[in-house]
């Protein structure tokens, strides 16, 4: 897994922020007298600074406070509104109302960058992460059966803002035995039945925090068998014995079986044996098709509303399955996705929204925001493998540099979805407490916006017949490169404020990806 | 400080002091038998002072030697003293060794001088201030009891004496539910035991009042399971979980109980009515443990109980858990359950149909959007097979009435019209075109949603909707220019001139445009949306202006290629 920066240029493009920004679009006339952000400029430039501003600036003097450069379109009510008032047009016109004094930096004493942008406060999210991981006082009972998750959530949330995890190590390891069960997976605790959610979010925290002892914990066996039970005639996977099936399970079973590197059989107990024909991923991108709506997004389960999460979980499974460019369009219908993804970013807000007509969420970030690294892998813009830069699988054109407003994203997450109080952490939109699972979420989409993911391999060759991949998990060691996302107008948030970049499919860090592979890679048998 | 003299005190005993506790060296068991004036001038007010107050009375040596120090003692108090520690140090040993430790001579001198006293032998241990506590333990509150008021103190004794009495009574109760179950047969009466409804009855009451007195004196929550005559045969499993385990929850002492309760009789695949009992029990503390629900359901269908019945418990649930799913899918396992029931019964197909919509209706009026509630919807016309049910389809178009932009209806329309497998080609994506579909139903449904369109022509619902529409009728987009047309007005002709009543209806002209293979005009509509109409989607656009040319760039080399094996 190769994890290279583009070099200089990236380097010095990440670090220089221009002293005059630059005028966006039909932006409010700027103050020409602007001084710049002096606390942003590096050393490197210091010099330069003396010789632009040496005679103009001068300390003492009272210079006019610097108009924040936000583009009128994070400012205003959108150009075309209707005046018919109902349900949905009402909580929306009070969300962009909640929202927009924060876009405008006028909530608070904040102390704001040239771009009218607070700073990510590490400090107080790194502080409400590790308060989440526990002891949680009894009102907490309602998420009994979701403790895993918070053990995920936080440990991504802090791995992504730069905090060493492997002090959890024990911890992590003493909880997920806990949760283990003898009939294979992990449930939500003590006595609770195995699920995929929740073996999920164990494989990923131990997966976080690393080393053998805690990969040693998963019975890998068990694993498998359960797995097997769970596997359904028509390639979808139930979520736990008895429970739903839908696209979560099969994206989690994506998951489990690259990570763990587990055999494709399946057992003679499993819903979906025929003798030994299917396996385990037999059918799962068929299934993962039923789910496309008529919207073009991805539904939970056949016929049901387009909603973020679940195209999430589409894309990524199929990522794992396949590579991208090969597996996505083969399976989907990818203009009619592209189309319903980039309409869930809603302007003021500039945040994403999980459905039509639906409210922004910060945690969409991720789940509608961690699509696009995959379909422009899909679209196969920036593959450096691919000597037809600009044809794809689909006979699309390459996607542009980026497919939707990532400004719009990192304004959004900066000024709306950070809890400034001393609490910390994030949350959903202004007014709403933040929490574990929209601070790991938020951070995530952040991480997404500020990085470029290439996919630098090419599908490789099917065998004889074949029209579409047998489903053998090729993609899931697909070689992603991530480079820091340069725009190409200015960066407007502080350098220091990139949060680290997790695998497209996998949301953890490559290494923790590697790290976990290479350890059950090849142990085919279960000694 | 007045001296308070009770009985035969010498006053000046009291005047005289610090030098000597007795005046009467002869006679000190004056002291003992009056209370130490000098050092408890008043009445013992709390628990511990009378038992300090105690102590100095039967060790009245070592109290006069804590209060003024050996030195200062008479020789006799100072004898007397001597001879009582060592009575107390040797006090426990064993008499033979006692003797042995002491020789006969220094114990009978021992004797003589404590008898000559009139000491006590008895006397008290002390307490050390070092101590937290005195022997009297701690209350509920985690207050010494030795702080007590003797009132209060006797009060509390009262209460601990009932408690033992009512579990003394309990122990038996128990013991003849055990002889009862092992079909013991009494000795004295020659019959076998049998527990009475009455004795049952009277052991819930005695329960509840040990519960009560246990919490009152000790703070101890006897949990509703544990201080249960039902619940009597089972041992919880108490939750096992690891010092400095992650994410623990503090959890409530009833959950904590129930949980350990639910561990044990799950482990035994126990399915019987407490069990069900206990699932709602739990459920009502944390709806969202999907372990509790699928036993719950394995218990309903083990014991064979009405589905209808759980049906009317499960709404009332839902409607304090709106935002709650695992409720959903319990009532998708009972539904799954129900039907073949019911299946050969087209009456009471239709009822179970309506009671079901009905309720539906009511959830989603209270929760327009909740998508667990429209996946279920969906689920549920499959199952009972609703696609012909005109209701069905009315109970939608009201919603959508009464907001055009509710998305979840929408969708739950084009699957009610599109799915129904009367006429629709199984296996189809959602984006195919299906054969199937007739040009009527198209017609009707892309009138419908044009109407709809006009209410609010940027509500993107009917947009999305119309075109799944033409999709799925395999129609061309074209067919609508003229509705697409009237929202986008003098596109091109100036920003005086231009307007766009619906950024939706110029992506889709857009299409139409690129669908005829007039890209210009197709480029100039996706320009004018990443430049005014809809910038936050710029790169799009951007995007579906490369796809035009490159669209052109295909068909350009397809027709050469056709052209070059004409020519060849």
């Amino acid at each position: 897994m190769v994890v290279r920066t583009k070099g200089a240029r990236c380097r010095n493009r990440a670090i220089f922020i221009r002293k005059f920004p630059k005028q966006k679009g039909n932006m409010a006339a700027s103050n020409p007298t602007s001084r710049p952000n002096l606390d942003a400029i590096t050393d490197d430039d210091f010099e330069y600074v003396d010789e632009e501003f040496g005679s103009s600036y001068s300390p003492d003097q009272v210079q006019p406070q610097p108009e924040p450069m936000i583009p009128d379109l994070f400012k205003q009510p959108p150009l075309v509104k209707d005046d018919l008032i109902t349900d949905t047009s009402r909580l929306q016109d009070q969300t962009v109302d909640h929202c927009l004094p924060f876009l405008a930096g006028e909530d608070g004493p904040l102390e704001l960058n040239d771009y009218g942008l607070p700073r990510l406060n590490r400090e107080k999210h790194v502080k409400f992460l590790k308060q989440s991981l526990g002891p949680l006082p009894g009102r907490f009972v309602a998420m009994d059966a979701s403790r895993p998750w918070f053990l995920y959530w936080c440990l991504s949330g802090l791995t992504m803002m730069g905090e060493n995890v492997s002090s959890y190590r024990e911890s992590v390891i003493a909880t997920a035995r806990t949760m283990q069960n003898e009939s294979g997976g992990f449930g939500g605790g003590h006595g609770q039945l195995s699920h995929l959610a929740t073996t999920y979010s164990v494989i990923l925290a131990i997966a976080l925090v690393g080393g053998e002892d805690a990969y040693d914990v998963i019975d890998r066996k068990g694993m498998w068998k359960w797995l097997c039970t769970l596997k359904q005639p028509d390639g979808g996977f139930q979520v736990c014995m008895g429970g739903e099936e839908d696209i979560r399970g099969a994206y989690i079973a994506a998951v489990i079986i690259t990570l763990l590197d587990l055999p494709l059989d399946l057992t003679p107990e499993s819903p979906a044996y025929d003798g030994g024909r299917s396996n385990l991923l037999t059918g799962i991108a068929e299934y993962v098709r039923s789910c496309q709506t008529f919207e073009g997004g991805i539904s939970s389960q056949p016929n049901n509303e387009a909603h973020g999460a679940y195209a999430f979980c589409a894309l990524a499974c199929l990522a794992l399955l396949d590579n991208p460019r090969r597996v996505i369009p083969s399976y989907l219908d990818v203009p009619r996705l592209v189309s319903w993804l980039s309409y869930r970013q809603y302007a003021p807000e500039g945040g994403f929204s999980g459905r039509t007509n639906k409210l922004v969420d910060g945690c969409y970030s991720h789940w509608v925001g961690g699509c696009f690294p995959l379909l422009e892998a899909c679209l196969g813009s920036s593959g450096s493998g691919s000597k037809e830069k600009n044809r794809t699988a689909t006979g699309l054109a390459a996607a542009p540099e980026t497919l939707y407003s990532r400004e719009g994203l990192i304004r959004y997450i900066l000024t709306c979805c950070q809890d400034q109080t001393k609490r910390g952490g994030l949350r959903d939109k202004p007014y709403k407490m933040s929490d574990a699972y929209h601070t790991n979420y938020v951070l995530s989409g952040l991480s997404s916006a500020q990085h470029q993911w290439d996919l630098d391999s090419d599908p490789l060759p099917l065998s004889e017949g074949e029209t579409t991949p047998t489903m053998a998990a090729l993609g899931a060691d697909s070689i992603w490169n991530v480079f820091p996302y340069i725009d190409d107008n200015d960066q407007i948030y502080e350098d220091s404020d990139r949060v680290r970049p997790i695998h497209p499919a996998y949301a953890i860090p490559q290494k923790n990806v590697a790290g976990i592979k290479a350890y059950f890679q090849g142990r085919s048998g279960f000694a | 400080m007045p001296p308070k003299n009770k009985v035969a005190t010498k006053p000046k005993a009291t005047e005289s002091a610090p030098a000597t506790i007795t005046t009467t060296t002869t006679n000190p068991t004056t002291t003992t038998s009056t209370s130490q004036p000098a050092s408890q001038p008043s009445e013992p007010t709390t628990v511990l002072e009378r038992s300090q107050h105690r102590y100095e009375q039967t060790r009245p040596f070592e109290a006069a030697r804590r209060q003024h120090g050996l030195s200062k003692l008479s020789k006799e108090d100072q004898k007397g003293w001597i001879c009582d520690q060592l009575l107390h140090l040797t006090d426990r040993l064993p008499a033979a060794s006692r003797s042995r430790l002491l020789g006969p001579k220094a114990s009978k001198e021992i004797w003589w001088t404590i008898n000559g006293t009139n000491s006590i032998v008895r006397g008290l241990k002390y307490k050390h201030k070092s101590e937290p506590h005195t022997t009297w333990g701690t209350d509920r509150d985690g207050h010494d009891v030795g702080s007590y008021s003797i009132e209060r103190f006797d009060e509390r004794t009262k209460k601990r004496i009932a408690l033992t009495a009512l579990q003394v009574s309990s122990r038996v109760f128990r013991e003849n539910v055990e002889r009862e179950k092992r079909g013991y047969v009494d000795a004295r009466s020659g019959q076998e035991v049998i527990v009475t409804e009455r004795e049952i009855d009277e052991e819930k009451v005695r329960r509840s009042k040990m519960a009560a007195l246990k919490k009152e004196l000790y703070g101890e929550i006897t949990g509703k399971l544990a201080s249960s005559v039902e619940w009597e045969d089972v041992v919880p499993i108490p939750h096992e979980e690891p010092e400095g385990a992650l994410a623990a929850i503090a959890y409530p002492a009833e959950y904590a109980e129930a949980m350990s309760y639910l561990r044990a009789v799950m482990s035994k695949k126990e399915y019987s009515p407490r069990c069900l009992r206990l699932t709602e029990h739990i459920i009502a503390m944390n709806a969202a443990h999907y372990t509790v629900w699928l036993y719950r359901a394995a218990n309903i269908f083990a014991l064979g109980l009405s589905i209808p019945e759980e049906i009317e418990w499960l709404n009332e649930v839902a409607l304090a858990n709106l935002k709650n799913y695992q409720i959903w899918h319990h009532r998708h396992l009972l539904v799954e359950h129900y039907y073949p029931t019911i299946a050969s019964d087209p009456t009471a197909l239709a009822q179970f149909a309506k009671q079901e919509r009905d309720f539906l209706i009511a959830i989603l009026s209270e929760d327009t959007k909740n998508y667990h509630v429209w996946s279920y919807r969906s689920w549920l016309v499959g199952k009972l097979g609703m696609w012909e049910d005109e209701e069905e389809l009315k109970s939608i178009e009201t919603l959508i009435d009464e907001d055009v932009r509710n998305n979840s209806a929408w969708s739950h329309r084009f699957f009610l019209v599109f799915s129904n497998p009367k006429y629709a080609t199984p296996g189809k994506g959602a984006t195919e075109r299906d054969e199937k579909v007739t040009q009527e139903l198209v017609d009707r449904e892309v009138k419908y949603a044009q109407e709809k369109t006009y209410l609010a022509p940027q509500n993107q619902s009917p947009w999305n909707y119309m075109r799944g529409v033409l999709v799925k009728g395999g129609q061309q987009l074209a067919s609508v220019q003229g509705f697409v047309e009237e929202f986008v007005v003098k596109l091109g002709e100036g920003e005086e001139e231009e307007e766009v009543r619906s950024t939706h209806a110029l992506d889709l002209l857009a299409e139409i445009y690129a669908e005829k293979g007039e890209n210009e005009k197709a480029d100039l509509c996706l320009r004018r949306l990443a430049e005014k109409w809809d910038r936050i989607r710029g790169g799009y656009w951007e995007w579906r202006r490369k796809c035009l040319t490159k669209s052109a760039k295909v068909v350009e080399e397809e027709t050469e290629k056709v052209e070059a094996v004409a020519v060849a």
